[in-house]
């Protein structure tokens, strides 16, 4: 039992991180609300001007590098969550030989960061010529988060009480089928915590987009958003209005999928 | 149903062996318990039958089938887990219907299976619960249901009372019992609890370190047991033992020397010169002269009271061992005064001093 003064003081903390997490983020809808070109100073409020959002959406073409955004991290995250759910039920559940290895061979695409990747990553794909191409985005980035998935999913399949797994199997049950319908119902909010995580992470992805894209339909929206602020550095405004374009899908799907990480994962499962 | 026979099976992890060559028969229609403290290999055992741990060498036979290498889909058992292992986004219907519908039963025949099972393990208001919102007890027969549906050969069941409430396993207990009685369907049971064991087993296989130490009935095993580690592993308080000397008396019978001890049994004869000697707590009773079958008396000094209410537990420190003696009712006795004991006639049970191993002794009409 906390007491009341431990209550405010985790209250008092809380509420400051809030506040410096929420900011910048309040500063920039505020901004991209404002009259464009009024002598805008960063955060400040004088009436709402929705205008702007439609100016920056012809101004930038968001409309295209939205659609961009969505083929790759819409491929990406359906391309590594089925892999990811299959290698992780594997990693997680069945013994087999060089199990161990082969788990630190992926945790590998973890550990290596992109930007090390890159150069060498960029000869490759021109030699199989698929720079320029959806692919060039697509593959690179399934492979990194694969490697996420698989970790992320064989410690979910590590926490599922074994003799689940074993009834399952005296019943009858193959492991296709106990996979898709006896452990993934369970699996719903890691699964679902899985795609917020890649999602975000692929939506969000600059460097590679920089690398490998030149054609400017095949640019994603956060290399759009980048080719929009060089060009429009004077207007606060209009750039705010941007960001909030870009960052709003991330936003909306977070909120959409948000109860699920809140939910508890194995309820009644097994008696403790 | 089927009979199962265990010939020789091993199983070991690497170069660990933890089961060494068992053999146990287990007559078809027959409740079997395996019994033994954690890590006896009873378990690995049960595992192995259920298709669930691989058989490193021997058979495994359930029926007339070797079913070594045969999936546990194949075998025709069903098993209760410790955990009960119910499938939580499934309601209590489903759960029962899941393995009935992985054999692709006729939906009407499944209806009727599980309803007929809800119906004897009073789960009919439960149907459409999921287990979350049932109580421990409710889960566990539900994990009962799941085995019973099946009308497989064998039921295999791994500690299946030890997550419930002590008044809830004792009622759970009977219940097993009757439900096995009914259906007559070879079971496997393995618990580390002996008073389980003793209730419910038709027969009783007791192992540890991985090997079988006796197969026999409760009764069987509660008055000739095997040796030293079965006759202090069944019975509740448990045998006690002491080593002593043994020399033929004057005038019949033998003559029982250890610290502290001087024990003239009558009725037995031709033990060796060493042997341990296991007393059974009931058969060792506060000292009465008047009492003239009694052997004794033995003093010594009270280690522990334990006040049941109808009868009370007294632990005697006798030289270097403790034993344990019943006394009916309550027993004026606090942890420090001395005592005198006596035995009665046949209670004592003769295990070589070397071995463990039972003495079968030659008993004297007296």
């Amino acid at each position: 039992m906390t007491s009341r003064r431990e209550q405010s003081l985790t209250y008092a903390v809380l509420g400051v991180f809030s506040l410096i997490a929420l900011l910048p983020i309040v500063g920039i809808v505020f901004t991209a609300l404002q009259e464009p070109g009024g002598g805008a100073s960063f955060g400040s409020f004088d009436g709402l001007h929705f205008d702007n959002f439609r100016r920056a959406w012809e101004d930038g073409s968001f409309g295209q590098y939205l659609k961009s955004s969505a083929i790759v991290t819409g491929s990406v995250v359906v391309i590594s969550t089925v892999v990811s759910i299959l290698a992780g039920y594997a990693f997680g559940m069945m013994r087999f030989r060089f199990s161990t290895p082969l788990f630190y061979l992926f945790l590998l695409g973890l550990m290596v960061p992109m930007e090390a990747m890159i150069v060498p990553l960029y000869y490759d794909l021109r030699d199989l010529e698929l720079t320029d191409t959806y692919w060039a985005l697509i593959l690179p980035q399934a492979g990194t988060s694969i490697a996420f998935g698989t970790f992320w999913m064989r410690a979910f399949f590590r926490s599922v009480p074994p003799s689940l797994v074993e009834a399952a199997r005296i019943d009858g049950a193959s492991s296709w089928f106990t996979l898709w319908r006896v452990l993934l119902p369970l699996a719903k909010p890691a699964v679902l915590t899985m795609v917020v995580l890649l999602f975000m992470w692929t939506w969000n992805e600059f460097l590679l987009a920089l690398v490998m894209v030149s054609d400017e339909s095949l640019r994603t929206a956060p290399l759009g958003l980048s080719f929009f602020l060089g060009r429009n550095s004077s207007d606060l405004t209009l750039l705010a209005a941007g960001a909030v374009i870009v960052a709003l899908p991330v936003v909306v799907l977070y909120v959409f999928l948000q109860r699920h990480f809140i939910r508890g994962m194995v309820s009644g499962a097994v008696k403790g | 149903m089927a009979a199962v026979r265990f010939s020789d099976v091993r199983k070991s992890y690497g170069d660990l062996e933890v089961v060494h060559g068992l053999d146990l028969d287990i007559a078809d229609g027959e409740f079997m318990v395996l019994v033994g403290p954690s890590g006896s290999g009873k378990t690995t055992a049960l595992r192995m039958l259920a298709g669930l741990e691989s058989i490193t060498a021997g058979e495994v036979r359930i029926g007339d089938r070797v079913v070594n290498t045969m999936a546990p889909r194949e075998r025709d058992i069903a098993m209760v887990f410790q955990d009960y292992a119910l499938y939580p986004q499934m309601t209590v219907f489903e759960n029962l219907a899941f393995g009935l519908r992985r054999r692709k039963t006729p939906k009407d025949e499944i209806d009727k299976r599980v309803r007929s099972a809800a119906a004897s393990l009073d789960l009919e208001k439960y149907l459409e619960r999921k287990p979350g919102q049932l109580s421990g007890g409710q889960a566990q027969r539900v994990a009962l249901g799941r085995a019973l549906v099946r009308d497989p050969q064998v039921f295999l069941m791994d500690e299946p009372l030890s997550n419930l409430d002590a008044k809830l396993r004792t009622q759970t207990r009977g219940e097993i019992k009757r439900l096995q009685q009914e259906v007559r369907t070879t079971t496997v049971y393995v618990t580390h609890d002996q008073v389980e064991a003793m209730t419910m087993g038709d027969r009783i296989a007791v192992m540890n370190e991985g090997r079988l130490e006796q197969v026999g009935t409760p009764e069987e095993l509660y008055e000739h047991p095997a040796n030293v580690f079965v006759g202090g592993f069944i019975g509740s308080p448990a045998m006690t033992f002491f080593d002593a000397d043994a020399a033929a008396a004057d005038g019949g019978g033998t003559v029982l020397r250890a610290e502290g001890i001087d024990l003239t049994v009558r009725g037995v004869d031709g033990l060796p010169g060493r042997v341990t000697v296991g007393i059974r707590p009931e058969c060792a009773r506060l000292y009465d002269p008047s009492e003239s079958r009694m052997s004794g008396p033995v003093a010594g000094e009270v280690t522990f009271v334990e006040a049941l209410g109808r009868e009370t537990f007294v632990g005697v420190q006798v030289g270097a061992s403790n034993v344990v003696v019943h006394h009916e009712g309550r027993a004026a006795l606090l942890p420090g005064d001395r005592v005198e004991f006596g035995v009665l006639p046949g209670a004592l049970r003769f295990f070589d001093a070397e071995t463990g191993t039972a003495i079968r002794t030659r008993v004297v009409a007296s």
